[in-house]
């Protein structure tokens, strides 16, 4: 079995009369160590189906397995356990804690997991290194550029060594000097610490630096103008 | 679960303004609800107090005011014959006012030597000894002297009555604090000729075992048909009919308390309610890292219990220090409610405002909990 296996998943939104179906069946296979690009015009569902592997929103029907675990049957609190265990988020617009050092917010994920202060403190020093921060240990969101805040957003997504990354267009609001780090940053993460990464993005430039290149059309998930499948069914 | 503390103590912090308006309108609410607590222990401890049972109060019938209450001394003599009666001590009681008042003068003449007796009474200066040779000495309740700054060999004088203090007293019993004794005959003749011979009430105390109701009645029998006909009640009833208009007042006032624990819950939730939807995103965000939605509501609860039990603090340490240091008391006819701190209240308070913490953020809790990831990621 692949890490990640979508089968089958369709995400329906009521909208009164009428039903919008972002996702229709779509099937997928993401490997160990990946860098998957999922692209797609705006509106097309991509951050529905980044949202259901990340297991913060519910597919209508279908079957997600990560890792070995299927988690369209998890209940809400077991899903945030297997998010704080397997998932790390980088949003596009970072979602740094306010009130939190850049220290502070790259150890949160850390704090959700059974873990000494000193093996949390070497790993957050060890994630702040790879994004280049360490002098920025002390400094509030408020008092760090765009870029900085990204970097900081990327160290606490991959602080727990999570099984799978996924990142929600997260270079959509970065000029593109500081677009151009964090994609280098992201093929890092995936090259030198072995991540398996799944991008969100609109950028067709961007979407080429990964591995893998997906689309999202009319609720299809399309790859070198095939639909894609998951191993699992093919096995099946 | 204590990791998160720090996170909860920075956010309240982000907001200080606010912050610092909830806690000191609940430290408000709090303090006057210590007060009225404290009033109301007064009254309690008046008619619980272990002596009220064992000591009556013989008073001239349907009479209220001590100024208008005149009984013969001698019915002393009568009542010490009596079965069951241990000591009869005569009390002359002059007060310069005799309605509800915050700051009422109540003197107590009896004779010096029954005072060691009938009193427990520690000084905290002066004697005894200078006291009972003096004819207008006074022994002055700490609780007094502290409202009247007054200190041994002071002189003051209230209406008609002059007098020199010999010594300053503590007593355990909270409402003699606010009292002045003085020798009885001293104030029989300050009174004027006329109130030679007469005493307000005379305080009988019973030996142990004796029905007081029994004795209260033999009492009133015996005068029925004497110069002054008696009213005789145990002392818990006698203070508690002698301030009965203060005494509903003050049940009344009680309500006020439940409307101060009201205001800080309102408080409370207000606040919290107000962070919870500052925060829905934040919220969102450490979902999406793992935090459970259990947590997330004790997140919001640590910090609604954080603002309640802050100002829960400085509300009950405000009243005990104003309540220890200022002595206050009502009177009425000559009978004092001390208004003393205590430890049981305190603890009240803190409990109260610990269990309206946590009541104020179960709603705002619950809501946060239950927020959907992925609408409130999208929230502004
Ligand atoms: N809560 C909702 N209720 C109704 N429709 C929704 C809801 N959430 C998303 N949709 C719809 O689902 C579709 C897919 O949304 P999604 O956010 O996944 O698109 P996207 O591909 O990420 O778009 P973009 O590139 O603009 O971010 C959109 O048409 C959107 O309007
Ligand atoms: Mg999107």
């Amino acid at each position: 079995m692949s890490l990640v296996d979508v089968l089958n998943v369709t995400k329906e939104y009521a909208n009164g009369e009428e039903t919008i179906r972002p996702l229709d069946g779509v099937s997928l296979s993401i490997e160990e160590g990946d860098y998957v690009s999922l692209m797609g015009a705006s509106g097309s569902g991509k951050s529905t189906l980044l949202n259901l592997i990340a297991g913060i929103d519910q597919a209508t029907s279908g079957e997600i397995n990560v890792a070995g675990t299927e988690i369209t049957k998890l209940s809400r609190g077991k899903l945030a356990d297997w998010r704080a265990a397997h998932i790390g988020y980088v949003f596009q617009t970072h979602n740094l804690i306010p009130v939190l050092t850049a220290y502070e917010n790259v150890e949160l994920p850390l704090l959700l997991l059974p873990m000494s202060a000193a093996e949390r403190r070497k790993r957050v020093e060890i994630a702040m290194e790879a994004v280049d921060l360490t002098s920025r240990a002390s400094h509030y969101p408020r008092q760090m550029s765009g870029g900085q805040e990204q970097r900081v957003g990327i160290a606490r997504a991959i602080v727990a060594n999570p099984t799978v990354v996924v990142a929600d267009e997260p270079t959509g609001s970065l000029d593109d000097e500081t677009t151009e780090q964090i994609l280098q940053l992201l093929s890092r993460v995936n090259d030198e610490l072995g991540m398996t990464l799944l991008m969100v993005t609109h950028d067709a430039d961007a979407g080429k630096r990964a591995k893998r290149q997906i689309r999202l059309e009319r609720g299809r998930l399309m790859e070198n103008g095939k639909e894609t499948t998951s191993a699992h069914l093919r096995t099946a | 679960m204590f990791k998160f503390v720090p996170y909860v103590l920075k956010s309240l912090w982000r907001h200080r303004a606010r912050t610092l308006l909830t806690v000191s309108g609940t430290a408000v609410a709090l303090l006057v609800f210590c007060f009225i607590g404290s009033v109301q222990q007064g009254l309690l401890a008046l008619t619980s107090d272990a002596s009220a049972d064992r000591t009556l109060i013989v008073f001239q019938e349907n009479r209220f005011c001590p100024q208008s209450s005149r009984l013969p001394q001698d019915y002393g003599g009568t009542i010490a014959k009596m079965s069951g009666v241990r000591d009869v001590v005569p009390i002359k009681v002059f007060t310069n006012n005799c309605r509800a008042s915050l700051d009422a003068i109540v003197f107590q003449g009896m004779p010096p030597e029954k005072l060691t007796t009938a009193r427990d009474l520690s000084l905290t200066s002066g004697s005894m000894g200078s006291f009972a040779q003096q004819d207008d000495a006074a022994l002055v309740g700490a609780d007094v002297a502290t409202r009247r700054g007054l200190a041994e060999g002071d002189k003051f004088t209230i209406g008609d009555v002059s007098v020199v203090v010999r010594g300053v007293f503590q007593s355990s019993v909270a409402a003699e604090n606010n009292l002045i004794y003085t020798h009885l005959e001293f104030l029989q003749r300050a009174r004027g000729a006329n109130d030679v011979g007469t005493v307000t009430q005379l305080e009988v105390h019973l030996a142990d075992g004796v029905d007081p109701d029994h004795v209260a009645k033999q009492i009133d029998q015996e005068f029925r048909s004497g110069p002054v006909a008696t009213t005789t009640r145990t002392k818990g009833m006698f203070q508690a009919d002698t301030l009965g208009d203060l005494a509903e007042l003050i049940g009344f006032v009680h309500w006020l308390g439940y409307a101060c624990v009201g205001l800080v819950l309102s408080l409370v939730a207000t606040t919290t309610v107000m962070s919870v939807q500052d925060r829905i995103k934040e919220h969102a965000v450490l979902q999406t890292l793992g935090l459970r939605p259990l947590r997330v509501f004790r997140l919001v609860l640590i910090e609604s219990v954080v603002l309640s039990t802050l100002g829960g603090i400085l509300g009950v340490v405000g009243s005990v220090l104003i309540l220890s240091s200022t002595g206050m008391s009502v009177a009425a006819e000559g009978v004092t409610i001390a208004f003393e701190p205590s430890a049981v209240l305190a603890v009240q308070g803190l409990i109260v405002s610990l269990a309206v913490g946590i009541l104020a953020g179960l709603a705002p809790g619950w809501h946060a909990s239950r927020t959907e990831i992925v609408p409130a990621l999208r929230h502004a």
